[in-house]
């Protein structure tokens, strides 16, 4: 009895083990891209092309940072991404917040079938609506600038309804009753009572917002033309698709883009996680 | 006298020699606008009535050229969408600051946008800009096979009428150039310059495979046996080294080996697509034989790299091919990433029946697009003349080892001045009278597009029938151009 | 999809209170409407309508019935791009929810400790911009100078050419998807955490093997999630674009040539509008039956367990 005790605790710490070093192995090479793309950052295009790969570059210099700053006009680049970002975020908060109350604290005829439908629209691949809204956009005017990009942004989006939606669900009826009976009307009631608690899933709804404008590819590709707008994203593309890609100007064009977000991501980790799974929780 | 020799000064400078047709005799200089004080130094010829030309002396860049402006009496502001990018969009940021110094005291200023993608051609920015009016009023674009599809959709203005307003005769431009230029015999397209297709070879690997480099091969049998001289296997079947990969670089151009095979695959007097005369498929069966003698999956990593001609793994580069076809710009890339790779170059070899010593025009054109201002179109089309200059293209064709459009221009070239060998031979080359531009049709795009993903599939599968799936191709492609 | 309660309208006694709340209702939810109205569904019926066209942009559309969608089922580029989607479905979105679910149930074990760093290494290259990750994973799968054949020589085996090979460039993009699917990772853990701790202690009493546990107590109760995550993964794989435009453009010999990238080529390329517009409006029907079945599928299971 005693030896197959020792037996058991030996074959749990042997599991133990050999799961642990499958997690292990597996996330040390999910880090390998990371490390080629930080490594690869600091070599000349000569070093990334030689044969047999190495891990490490020659020289640790910033040389090649700084000729992408000064060959890339990176702050133009940043500038556009910042603006379509900033608004992003700041039209998903606005619209997002009423229209999630209004699906939560307010009941109105129709509003759980009005509702379903915001659900399926999460479904909707966006090829579908893309022509059309490209031949719109097109007759107004708006190809070729920020618009088509930022507008439809404070029109609300189902995912954020949804999380906000399932947040607001949550928060007592007892907490708005007192303004209510104040007299407050519906609108200071969102405003100074429902905001000032939402702010942890603001702050989710506003980082998902930030993601997704930040990384964004297909919406600038078919929305913007000159280089003039150009994002982030959009110019990393287009300067790969030149007949010189340049490759040593592109890695740390990669680094620097990927730093803020990761920086975000460490500082503000709880919202992000939060979001995710508010969104995915019985969804 | 003096009048005269300003009059040769401007002539010598002049790319365009055409314009001396309109240049009714020497008329007086009281035409010419007082106010051209500038730091810019202004010889004056009158060449008509109406419209004055003078000879400027311009930044372009660190350098000082000589320009010709010519004052049509508008003045205003034009919008320019260019395609370049990378150096090339240094050199159009030149020519731009250039062309609106040389003409500030007339009044007119182009307003540059970068549009990548081909000046929006390839993604639909372009068509979108002219639907909704907010078109600029020039374009100049890499693409011109998808550029003639607009033209031929009508999205772009015929320039007959705008080029004799401005004096800008395109009648002495390469006849092959003439192929994209004209569409049912009205002018949409101006090249600004043009490249030539040659069979780059590495001297060193042909002479230590005992083939004689300054004999490079003329016929298809010949690049077959060189081609097999060079290939080393290595013992588990894989290789070494390759002579040519026909599908390589230029090679995997759509119509340009087709071309030069003799095949035309569209005929423009009937609106015929044909992809499936016997040139087409005399050169389907050469790709292909080479496809079953190298196994196309085996040989990948020759032929991948990351699939661009600047990048120090191209195998050209790297020595794992001995020959390769491609236009002139390739120099350019050796010297970057490959500066110690011997090459030389020879036009590309044909079978019987085929084009010899020829090439097709790779062009960069400018464009008009349907519904610009006409004032505007002028002060457009005078950019398009500014930019035909010797002058201004010199950086051009000294880097990349472009061509001008007109033969007469290659005099101006500091590399036909300084003796070069091989724009020389450029020269001879671009001379062929068999030159020209495949396929252009109201479906360039989607036909280039659609051969090229036929040719894979025939190179992966080289025991396919290739004549069957051109004549699928054929019948597809023309129901889409009869459906316009 | 969350079940939705009924309110109970009768508790409101005050008609006109109701109707101010009404009122308020809709004017809260009114951006919505706008946005649904302008940017959904005018879009989705006008894109229906295209789909019967021929319409290139600069000319008005013209009316041609159904002559797209015939063109479609005989176009071989299309088909091939079905293929290839359906490759990404079948292949893909298994291997990659295999991988997902069985990350996240040893990260939820109880007895590994220090496994937060590497939910942190999972989650984190969801956060990089899908741009970076293409150009990324271009020099990842290098066939000669690439990080995944370097280390598969370490161990002996000659990598293949990977993007420029047709046999495994779609394998090559299934293993980007996988590294990408940290998102469903911390949704499965997420889900995991709601199952109860009772349930696996009485299965230990019982001498369930971890693996055992796995199969009986976690997949069944996980069901809901593993449908959530594969329903967002189908839809994602219907409009897999960036990567296979920026990485490959389709090639080699249209091995990566998917749906979405023949449908943007359309539109954009070859200005054929109303092709495009019928090619997507397959692709909505197509991708509601695969979710309607998801749907039957993963239910059915369910009461077959419980």
């Amino acid at each position: 009895m005693k030896k197959n005790m020792r037996l058991y605790k030996m074959g749990v710490f042997f599991r133990k083990f050999i799961l642990y070093f499958i997690l292990l192995f597996f996330a040390l090479l999910w880090l390998i891209p990371f490390f080629f793309l930080v490594m690869g950052s600091f070599k000349s295009t000569s070093e990334l092309f030689q044969v047999p790969f190495r891990w490490l570059p020659k020289h640790f210099d910033f040389d090649n940072y700084i000729n992408m700053f000064q060959q890339i006009p990176f702050l133009r680049y940043l500038k556009n991404t910042l603006i379509i970002v900033f608004f992003s975020v700041v039209g998903a908060l606005i619209s997002n917040s009423l229209i999630a109350y209004g699906f939560s604290r307010l009941r109105w005829p129709g509003r759980d079938k009005v509702f379903m439908i915001v659900l399926a629209t999460m479904i909707l691949p966006y090829q579908v609506t893309m022509i059309p809204l490209y031949l719109m956009f097109t007759k107004m005017h708006w190809v070729g600038t920020f618009l088509p990009l930022i507008v439809p942004q404070f029109f609300g989006n189902a995912f954020y309804i949804f999380l906000l939606r399932q947040f607001l669900t949550g928060v007592p009826k007892e907490i708005t009753e007192s303004s209510r009976i104040d007299g407050a009307n519906e609108f200071e009631i969102f405003l100074k009572v429902i905001m000032p608690i939402s702010k942890p899933a603001l702050a989710s709804v506003a980082i998902m917002a930030f993601i997704r404008a930040w990384n964004d590819f297909l919406g600038p590709l078919v929305f913007l033309g000159s280089d003039r707008l150009y994002t982030l994203s959009l110019a990393a593309s287009m300067l790969k698709s030149n007949y010189d890609p340049n490759w040593d100007l592109l890695l740390p064009l990669g680094v620097v883009m990927v730093l803020p977000v990761l920086l975000l991501f460490f500082v503000l980790q709880k919202y992000f996680i939060q979001g995710i799974t508010m969104s995915g929780i019985k969804g | 006298m003096e009048k005269k020799k300003a009059l040769a000064a401007v002539m010598a400078t002049m790319l365009i020699a055409s314009s001396l047709t309109a240049c009714g005799g020497t008329k007086d200089t009281e035409n010419m606008d007082a106010s051209q004080t500038s730091s810019a130094q202004t010889q004056a010829v009158s060449l008509d009535g109406d419209k004055t030309t003078t000879v400027k002396t311009v930044k372009m860049g660190d350098n000082d050229v000589e320009v010709e402006v010519t004052d049509i009496g508008k003045t205003g502001t034009f919008t320019f969408w260019s395609a370049y990018t990378g150096d090339s969009a240094i050199w159009e940021q030149k020519r731009v600051d250039a062309f609106n110094e040389a003409y500030a005291d007339l009044g007119i200023k182009c307003d540059l946008q970068f549009v990548p993608d081909g000046a929006g051609i390839n993604n639909g920015k372009l068509l979108s800009a002219i639907a909704g009016g907010t078109a600029p009023d020039l374009i100049v674009t890499d693409n011109s096979i998808s550029c003639y599809q607009y033209a031929a959709e009508g999205s772009f203005m015929g320039l007959d009428a705008v080029l004799d307003e401005i004096d800008l005769d395109v009648s002495s431009f390469f006849e092959g150039c003439k192929d994209v230029m004209y569409y049912n015999d009205v002018c949409y397209l101006i090249p600004q310059d043009t490249n030539v297709i040659m069979l780059y070879y590495n001297p060193e690997i042909a002479k230590e495979c005992g083939l004689d480099p300054e004999n490079p091969p003329k016929t298809i049998e010949e690049l077959d046996s060189w081609s097999d001289a060079m290939t080393v296997k290595t013992a588990d079947g894989s290789y070494d080294r390759l002579g040519i990969v026909p599908w390589l670089d230029s090679g995997n151009e759509a119509f340009i080996l087709p071309y030069l095979f003799g095949a035309d695959p569209y005929d423009k007097e009937t609106g015929k697509v044909d992809l499936t005369s016997d040139e087409m498929l005399n050169y389907m069966a050469w790709i292909q034989g080479y496809a079953k003698k190298y196994d196309p999956e085996k040989i990948n990593a020759f032929t991948s790299g990351l699939g661009q001609m600047f990048s120090p793994d191209h195998p050209f580069m790297t020595g794992k091919v001995g020959m390769t076809i491609t236009g002139n710009w390739f120099s350019e890339a050796l010297k970057e990433y490959a500066p110690d790779v011997p090459y030389k170059v020879c036009a590309v070899p044909v079978p019987e029946g085929g084009r010899a010593n020829s090439t097709t025009f790779g062009t960069n054109v400018f464009a008009i697009p349907a519904g610009t201002d006409p004032d505007k179109a002028q002060l457009a089309a005078l950019f398009i003349k500014f930019a035909e200059q010797g002058s201004i293209n010199e950086d051009n064709f000294s880097v990349w080892r472009s061509i001008p459009v007109i033969d007469a221009a290659f005099d101006d070239v500091s590399l036909t001045k300084n003796g070069d060998e091989m724009y020389a031979l450029e020269r001879k080359i671009a001379n062929s009278p068999e030159n020209g531009i495949p396929a252009l049709c109201s479906v360039s795009a989607e036909l280039s597009n659609q051969f090229i993903a036929l040719r894979q599939n025939m190179i992966y599968n080289p025991d396919a029938d290739a004549k069957a799936a051109l004549q699928t191709l054929q019948d597809q492609m023309q129901a889409t151009m009869d459906a316009k | 999809m969350k079940k939705t309660v009924k309110t109970e309208f009768s508790e409101y006694k005050n008609s006109r209170m109701r109707r101010a709340e009404a009122k308020n209702g809709i004017l809260f939810v009114l951006p919505w409407i706008i946005g649904f109205l302008g940017f959904t569904l005018y879009p989705i019926l006008s894109s229906l309508y295209y789909s019967f066209c021929d319409y290139s942009v600069i000319k008005e559309p013209v009316f041609t019935g159904v002559k797209n969608y015939v063109t479609l089922f005989h176009d071989q580029t299309f088909i091939k791009a079905c293929k290839n989607t359906a490759y990404m479905m079948l292949i893909g979105v298994p291997v990659t929810t295999f991988f997902a679910v069985a990350v996240s149930v040893i990260l939820n074990s109880k007895k590994l400790r220090h496994t937060g760093w590497m939910r942190v290494v999972f989650f984190i290259p969801t956060l990089v911009p899908t741009v970076v990750a293409c150009l990324l994973w271009i020099w990842v799968m290098q066939p000669e100078t690439g990080v995944v054949n370097t280390l598969l020589g370490y161990i002996g085996v000659k990598g293949p050419g990977w993007l420029a090979s047709p046999t495994w460039a779609k394998p090559a993009f299934i293993m980007m998807m996988i590294w990408t699917c940290g998102n469903a990772i911390i949704i499965y853990l997420a889900g995991l955490q709601d199952i109860s701790e009772s349930l696996y202690e009485a299965a230990e009493i019982d001498g369930a093997s971890f693996f055992r546990e796995t199969i009986s107590i976690t997949l069944p109760l996980l069901k809901p999630t593993i449908l959530y995550n594969m329903v967002t993964l189908v839809i994602g794989v219907f409009q897999w674009f960036a990567e296979p435009y920026i990485m490959t453009q389709g090639g080699p010999n249209n091995a990566t040539m998917f749906y979405s990238l023949y449908l943007y080529q359309n539109a954009f390329t070859y200005f054929k509008m109303g092709y495009a517009s019928a090619q997507a409006w397959i692709m909505l029907v197509v991708a509601f039956a695969i979710i309607l079945i998801l749907f039957k599928f993963l239910k059915f299971g369910e009461s077959n367990n419980s």
